[in-house]
């Protein structure tokens, strides 16, 4: 490879991702700068007048000794280690559903993708009215089949799989998507050439459908993880954090800390660190591709 | 084969109803009055059923102008993110950068900050650039909070493209630019339309920047919109499940109609379905 | 001649710029923000009238989104970045000594000026209180509210039972009336228990009428056995099945729909239901509901927690004299007169609530204005949303079982020291 040519691919590669960076610049690399920035100091606008004293790492030191935080990043695990692989499993039930051939294709599509014509805000409160003790559809489902209504909601366990339950309901339409449109690229050639083979349909699976699948896999996985590190809407809807504290996520402290109680140097040291927690998260995802 | 259409059609069934229970629901509740929806035990099908919600949905909030602005909002950033995320799926995937991993991770990162602790610098920028109550002060933000996901899903489709392909383009006289354009992006058109659609529907399902950005009523979007639907201290269910369905209906339209293309693809070399 | 031309043309000259100073003047474009809770409509009739009277003044009501956190997030956002976009701000009686911290509100006294003692004078002292913060005049009050107990009066009737002074009577009269009535749908006592702010007067209500307050001589006063009161109450009507089983899910709204249906026998709630219940026209209770003071223990007396809301102005506004002269007609006799008979909302001067008119669109003022005027406040402290969240977030654990008396005590007392010294 000549210079002249690395150069130009170089130069290439940077025209081409130069919208991006500026995009990027432009939107939001001050608003993160602002949050490391104010992490640093202790910026409690329900006090301007004491002004925005540099303090160091002392806001993360007391996340440390915070109990509400451990819980509440304790929750969040919960969630992305229950909704992450349910909505990929869900997902991709959904998409090889789908996938069938189907004479009228339109409803079965239809019904993968409303789940997310449905704003996430009105999600949470559907499901929020689905799982009500006297008025919502489970427990009434759940009387007709001669069980005791459960009190879902006000519950800490039962409040965690009924907003579990919707998040996955959510997320896996997200999950179907992509993995349907890499369902797509497989040619029906290796399937015809297995069946000849005499290979059944679970070996194709296996050894066709999800190898072929990986990559889609992978980048649903990742987005649902970081997505999953920040749960907020649906919990919020449902249950506002309770019974309790019981299922509060760190978002949901972020957010009451920074906008309910207006501690922002906290509440960006809080952000600071699910930032790191999504990193933890996905770096077994990346790590398999770097190897990869 | 008898057999086999059985599990076709419970495969159906099951898709559909996962995905149609809450909107039927919401549609059933949208004939209802508020009273109704406290009986107990519940009602499924209204009793009564009544077109006033949909008349309120309509008067009381400008619901159309809120589905207007959405519309505009998503797809325009939609455009842009798809658009700034090809180029840089492209150079990600096609070259050989020296710090490849190394901007797909701060790609990443981008995506791993709570938008809550974002909200008052990103206000205060709008505000310095005079967008407040504009849609670009929506539509900039949403390009941005989408592309991460929109370059990574077409990189990951950009990568099944064998190389050789542009390089006959290039041949016969295109650029790389061209052959982006001309010949990957339709290749991998599943993967293009996939990026949109979850661009496209992050932006629809967006409520923070939504509700800070655009206070001026006419310049809300649907999110946001429908829940301004109020009574005191009420949730007036039936009136907001109307407007709901005012809001999907067109997206359920528009999926009906593009879903050969969005699910289908135009993939060549024989795939399934 | 010279001077003549000098003088036409000075004349010319200063109508010019009167009357472009006139037209200059003559839009000042006001924004109020309210939440969808407050009646807009209402609010907006309002601003139409002084709209009218002030035609250089136009007012942009401003809905905000429908819940108090939406509308929190909201303000918090724009305020925090000191946002000139709102004039005049609806905050809740809970707000006064957090906004004064926060330097989002401007001070009104030197606005009122000479007339501040006389204007102050003719409020409920209540509201006086909440507004003034470190001595200076945060915001004027609005519309005032409090927590009632509502009672079916057909049923009390029916079974011949008293209107209950205190909580043991209305378990008693709750339980007999259940166990005649046979109606499975039929719950006691509702009150908030999820999560909300609601909730804060859920705890604080049986403390005062225990004769207990929250602080003593500025210390936090939560050692004495009348603190553990709140929780052994509800325990008791739990156990006495007086309660709803989902307590801990119950916000607001779900009290009045539960009376409104007819499943409910008392509610401790606030104001607006009472127009709800009388004049909706799927109530099924119409006329059979009675309003009281809340219960309270043997020996103690009845308490009330204190609602309303508040004008404030924002600190950040562009147009602050003509907000304050808005924010001032807006908390005047002749505007809460017009809230009271459009909205159903409770004045905040005792004169109003004894007006003709205003009695006659809601007879029960007359009896509410003495609760109204004995209500006590929430904690008043700058850190007020996190002494909310303690004690609302303990009060809802109680409730939904996942924390005993003692753990929920322990952890309020405990983590509200450092704000309740």
């Amino acid at each position: 490879m000549t210079s002249g040519k690395d150069l130009s691919e170089r130069a290439l590669g940077a025209l081409l991702l130069a919208p991006a960076a500026a995009l990027l610049l432009v939107i939001v690399v001050y608003p993160i700068a602002t949050l490391f920035w104010n992490s640093l100091h202790a910026v409690d606008n329900a006090n301007p007048a004491a002004g925005e004293t540099f303090v160091a790492f002392a806001n993360y030191a007391r996340a440390f000794d915070d109990e509400r935080f451990w819980r509440s990043t304790w929750n969040t695990v919960l969630y992305v280690v229950v909704t992450v692989p349910g909505a990929l499993v869900v997902g991709l039930a959904l998409a090889l559903l789908a996938n069938l051939p189907f004479r009228i294709k339109w409803p079965v599509r239809l019904g993968l993708l409303l789940p997310w014509a449905l704003p996430l805000v009105f999600a949470g409160l559907i499901f929020r009215w689905f799982f009500e003790y006297r008025t919502g559809v489970v427990n009434d489902w759940l009387g007709r089949l001669g069980v005791e209504p459960l009190q879902w909601l006000s519950s800490p366990t039962l409040a965690f799989i009924a907003i579990s339950i919707a998040i996955v309901w959510k997320a896996s339409s997200f999950m179907a998507l992509i993995l349907l449109a890499g369902l797509q690229t497989i040619p029906r050639s290796l399937y015809e050439a297995a069946e000849v083979d005499g290979a059944t349909r679970w070996q194709q699976f296996w050894e066709i459908t999800l190898p072929m699948l990986a990559p889609s896999i992978f980048v649903a996985l990742i987005f649902r993880t970081i997505t999953a590190v920040q749960t907020f809407d649906i919990p919020f809807a449902m249950t506002g954090g309770g019974p309790g504290d019981s299922t509060e996520t760190l978002a949901m402290y972020i957010y009451k800390t920074t906008l309910d109680f207006l501690d922002f140097g906290y509440g960006s040291a809080l952000a600071a660190l699910m930032f790191l927690l999504s990193l933890i998260a996905t770096s077994a995802y990346l790590r398999h591709t770097n190897r990869a | 084969m008898p057999r086999r259409n059985i599990v076709v059609w419970f495969a159906a069934l099951v898709v559909a109803v996962n995905g149609f229970f809450p909107a039927v629901w919401i549609l059933l509740t949208s004939f209802k009055t508020e009273t109704e929806l406290i009986q107990s035990p519940i009602t499924y099908w209204p009793h009564a059923p009544t077109l006033a919600n949909y008349d309120a949905a309509f008067t009381a909030q400008p619901i159309l102008r809120f589905m207007l602005n959405s519309l505009v909002v998503a797809s325009l950033s939609t455009a842009l993110c798809v658009l700034v995320g090809a180029l840089a799926a492209y150079a990600l995937t096609r070259l050989r950068l020296a710090h490849r991993n190394l901007i797909m991770s701060l790609l990443l990162a981008v995506a791993m900050f709570p938008l809550i602790s974002l909200m008052v610098p990103l206000f205060k920028l709008m505000r310095e650039l005079g967008l407040l109550n504009t849609y670009l002060a929506l539509i900039l933000p949403y390009a941005v909070l989408s592309l991460p996901v929109c370059t990574l899903v077409m990189a990951s489709f950009f990568q099944d493209i064998p190389a050789d392909l542009e390089a006959a383009a290039m041949v016969d006289g295109c650029s790389r630019v061209g052959a982006l354009f001309r010949v990957v992006m339709p290749l991998a058109a599943p993967g293009v339309f996939t990026a949109a659609i979850l661009a496209f529907v992050n932006a629809w399902d967006e409520f923070l920047l939504a509700l800070t950005m655009m206070n001026r009523v006419n310049m809300r979007t649907l999110s946001v919109g429908i829940t301004l639907y109020q009574g005191e201290f009420a949730f007036p269910w039936p009136l907001i499940s109307a407007a709901l369905i005012i809001a999907i209906v067109p997206i359920c339209i528009l999926i009906a109609v593009f879903q050969e293309r969005v699910v289908g693809g135009l993939t060549q070399g024989g795939v399934k379905g | 001649m010279k001077t003549w031309k000098t003088l036409t043309a000075a004349t010319i000259g200063v109508v010019l710029a009167a009357s472009a100073m006139g037209a200059w003047a003559q839009q000042t474009t006001l924004r109020i923000f309210t939440g969808g809770q407050q009646r807009p409509d209402v609010m907006r009739k309002i601003a139409d009238e002084y709209q009218k009277r002030n035609p250089n003044v136009k007012v942009d009501v401003e809905v905000g989104g429908a819940t108090s956190e939406a509308q929190q997030q909201y303000l918090s956002t724009v305020l925090s970045s000191k946002d000139s976009v709102l004039d005049v701000i609806l905050i809740d009686v809970i707000r006064p000594a957090q906004w004064a911290a926060q330097g989002w509100a401007e001070p009104l006294d030197a606005y009122l000026g000479a007339d501040k003692p006389k204007i102050l004078a003719q409020y409920l002292k209540a509201y006086v209180d909440a507004d003034q913060v470190n001595g200076k005049l945060i915001a004027l009050p609005y519309f005032a509210d409090a927590q009632f107990l509502y009672y079916r009066k057909d049923l009390l009737e029916k079974y011949k039972r008293p209107v209950p002074k205190t909580w043991d009577e209305m378990m008693e009269t709750a339980r007999i009336v259940m166990e005649g009535e046979k109606n499975p749908q039929m719950q006691g006592f509702s009150t908030a228990g999820a999560p909300i702010e609601g909730t804060v007067c859920t705890y604080l209500v049986p403390l005062w009428g225990a004769g207990s307050e929250l602080t003593k001589g500025g210390k936090l006063n939560l050692d004495t056995p009348a603190a553990r009161e709140p929780f052994q109450l509800y325990g008791r009507m739990k156990q006495a099945g007086v309660l709803p089983k989902n307590i801990a899910e119950i916000p607001t709204d779900r009290i009045r729909i539960d009376m409104q249906a007819g499943n409910l026998l008392f509610a401790m709630t606030w104001s607006y239901v009472w127009n709800r219940l009388e004049n909706d026209a799927d109530s099924k209770v119409k006329g059979k509901i009675g309003v009281t003071m809340l219960p309270h223990d043997k020996g103690g007396a009845s308490a009330t927690c204190i609602g309303g809301w508040q004008l404030a102005v924002s600190a950040f506004s562009k147009n602050k004299a003509e907000a304050v002269k808005f924010a001032r007609w807006l908390s005047s006799p002749e505007v809460s007169k017009m809230q009271a008979i459009l909205a159903s909302h409770m004045p905040v001067f005792p004169a109003v609530f004894k007006d003709s008119e205003v009695l006659k669109a809601n007879p029960w003022f007359a009896d509410a204005l003495p609760v109204v005027e004995g209500a006590k406040s929430r904690p008043v402290t700058a850190q007020y949303p996190q002494v909310s969240d303690v004690i609302r977030g303990n009060m809802n654990a109680y409730l939904a079982g996942t924390k005993t008396t003692d753990v929920a005590l322990n952890d309020m007392k405990s983590r509200l020291a450092p704000f309740l010294r």
